[in-house]
């Protein structure tokens, strides 16, 4: 059995590698969708090296630096509160609701450093960022509480050993559905993009984001993209018992919204407010009184 | 980046073996790293398109399913803090040349230019209009042209495997000129604008944040950048006195 110093050394780096492969899943799947080739294999390896070695030139004040490292640290502690094949990490410490706050420390470290540069792009990208987290938050909180309500324990670990038997997708489909969606909307693709959106705002947050910071938010997307099929996997796939079972339903999961992405043109910013409050929100409330009856 | 080595079959008696070890002459491990990070800048090259002339129109089927350059990782981006190629495609008018040059000065090195059709490199068809620059490279130092009016996508992925290669060799270093030569370049830019011509970015302490501030960085034509220098105290830019060379007085 490995310390919970070692697996908070070893999580973060399986997640940044795996969240690497899903980066090149991401682009090959929609360069695959357009009929194009899409890029190499070390791809991801190669745009990260290189933006770290650039030079950057300017500084937008020290409060834009420190954010970043929020950024980064918040995807690498939401990692280590969720529990992978033969790793708990600090999962039997912390529980669910931990894990969903720490989900919003990386939006909350942008805005604070994007505010700093004064470029209205980036301003217009974090307010909208913050709008689209209002949206998918009160799904993913009603997940949450049906989850907790459904097992009567907030625990991680605790839910993957009920799982045992029957998925949690299986026992709370409406739940489930809500929560993919929801995970959708955390991504931030179209159609929910509403704060990147490169040919309207030029990518928002990331307006003056050059060099390293650029690098960070690179490596911080290889986490998002892990962190959301693994929360998903954890809570309704039961987890798994061994890695090749585990990371195939990370990248199932990953796989639905990075396919789903390509139908799609972007929402405007109010739109994605009213559609994540009426359908998935409603989703949840649905599943969340089906439990809650039951 | 390729740096000098230092001859090791040369007679030890010599001048050139009992020199010292210049800057440039960089450890085994240093210049590992630095073969290591030139082979990641030329597969990972983001593209800002500067698409005011009519080439714009052969950009989108070389990005597209037909000729892919994301195979090559070429990727378009939508600022300049996150490019590393300014894609200038076609004539610039006097006007644009100025948005040209504040977004050329916002890219953080090493960047790269690539005049695109025969407009940027002699003026083209537009040679009689009073409007229009002839020679990008006079203004902003460019690694690579394209000929034609216009090229092909054929060209445009010649000209970036091109540029791939250059990189990979360490010899795409023409923006340093930029810093380098600062002088000329805006001797240029103020025959054109005139001398109360200036820009967001202090070229100048880029230079010696990049080690590149040489004796041709300063000179009368930067000396009339003085003047924004109270401008730029209030704002707590770090600027003027510090420049080092007595030739600003």
């Amino acid at each position: 059995m490995m310390t919970v110093a070692v697996q908070m050394l070893l999580m973060p780096l399986v997640a940044f590698l795996v969240g690497l492969v899903l980066v090149l899943f991401m682009r090959r799947l929609r360069a695959r969708i357009e009929r194009r080739v899409g890029p190499p294999l070390l791809q991801p390896v190669y745009d990260i090296v290189k933006l770290y070695g650039k030079r950057s030139q300017i500084s937008h004040g020290p409060m834009h630096e420190i954010s970043i490292m929020m950024v980064v640290g918040g995807v690498i502690a939401v990692v280590l509160f969720l529990p992978v094949p033969g790793m708990q990490g600090l999962a039997a410490h912390g529980d669910l609701i931990t894990l969903v706050y720490l989900l919003m420390v990386p939006s909350l470290g942008l805005a604070l450093g994007v505010g700093q540069c004064a470029n209205p792009n980036g301003s217009i990208g974090i307010s909208r960022a913050l709008t689209a987290m209002v949206g998918y938050d009160i799904p993913l909180m009603l997940v949450v509480a049906g989850v907790a309500i459904a097992y009567g324990t907030t625990s991680l670990p605790q839910i993957l050993a009920m799982q045992g038997g029957t998925w949690g997708v299986f026992q709370m489909p409406l739940l489930a559905l809500a929560m993919l969606i929801a995970t959708y909307g955390m991504l931030a693709k179209e159609p929910f993009e509403i704060y990147t959106a490169p040919a309207e705002i030029a990518t928002g947050p990331m307006v003056e984001m050059g060099g390293k910071f650029m690098g960070a938010l690179f490596v911080m997307q290889c986490f998002q993209i892990y962190t959301a099929g693994a929360l998903f996997t954890v809570l309704f796939l039961g987890g798994g018992a061994s890695w090749p079972g585990f990371l195939l339903k990370v990248f199932a999961v990953a796989a639905i919204p990075l396919t789903l992405t390509n139908l799609f043109p972007r929402y405007r910013a109010e739109r994605v407010l009213h559609w994540m409050w009426k359908w998935p929100t409603g989703i949840a409330l649905l599943g969340l009184a089906l439990i809650m009856l039951r | 980046m390729a740096g000098k080595t230092i001859p090791i079959e040369s007679d030890p008696n010599t001048e050139v073996a009992c020199r010292d070890v210049g800057g440039e002459e960089r450890s085994l491990l240093r210049r590992v790293v630095d073969q290591f990070a030139d082979h990641c800048r030329a597969r990972s090259l983001f593209v800002l398109h500067y698409c005011t002339g009519c080439g714009a129109i052969e950009l989108p089927p070389s990005i597209t399913a037909r000729f892919d350059l994301e195979r090559m990782g070429i990727q378009p981006m939508a600022t300049p803090r996150q490019a590393d190629i300014l894609l200038i495609t076609g004539y610039l008018a006097v006007k644009t040349l100025k948005r040209v040059i504040l977004t050329y000065e916002q890219m953080p090195g090493p960047k790269y230019v690539v005049g695109f059709g025969s407009c940027t490199i002699n003026g083209g068809m537009y040679w009689h209009s009073y409007a229009t620059i002839k020679q990008l490279g006079n203004y902003i130092p460019v690694e690579l042209y394209i000929a034609g009016c216009m090229p092909r996508p054929e060209a445009i992925q010649q000209m970036f495997l091109e540029l791939m290669a250059r990189i990979d060799r360490g010899e795409a270093r023409a923006w340093e000129d930029y810093y380098r030569r600062y002088d000329a370049y805006l001797a240029q830019q103020q025959s054109l604008f005139g001398t109360r011509w200036e820009g967001p970015t202090d070229v100048v302490a880029e230079a010696r944040r990049y080690g590149l501030l040489e004796h041709q960085t300063l000179g009368p034509h930067t000396a009339h950048l003085e003047r924004y220098a109270p401008y730029h105290r209030e704002l707590g830019v770090p600027l003027a006195d510090k420049r080092g060379s007595g030739s600003l007085v």
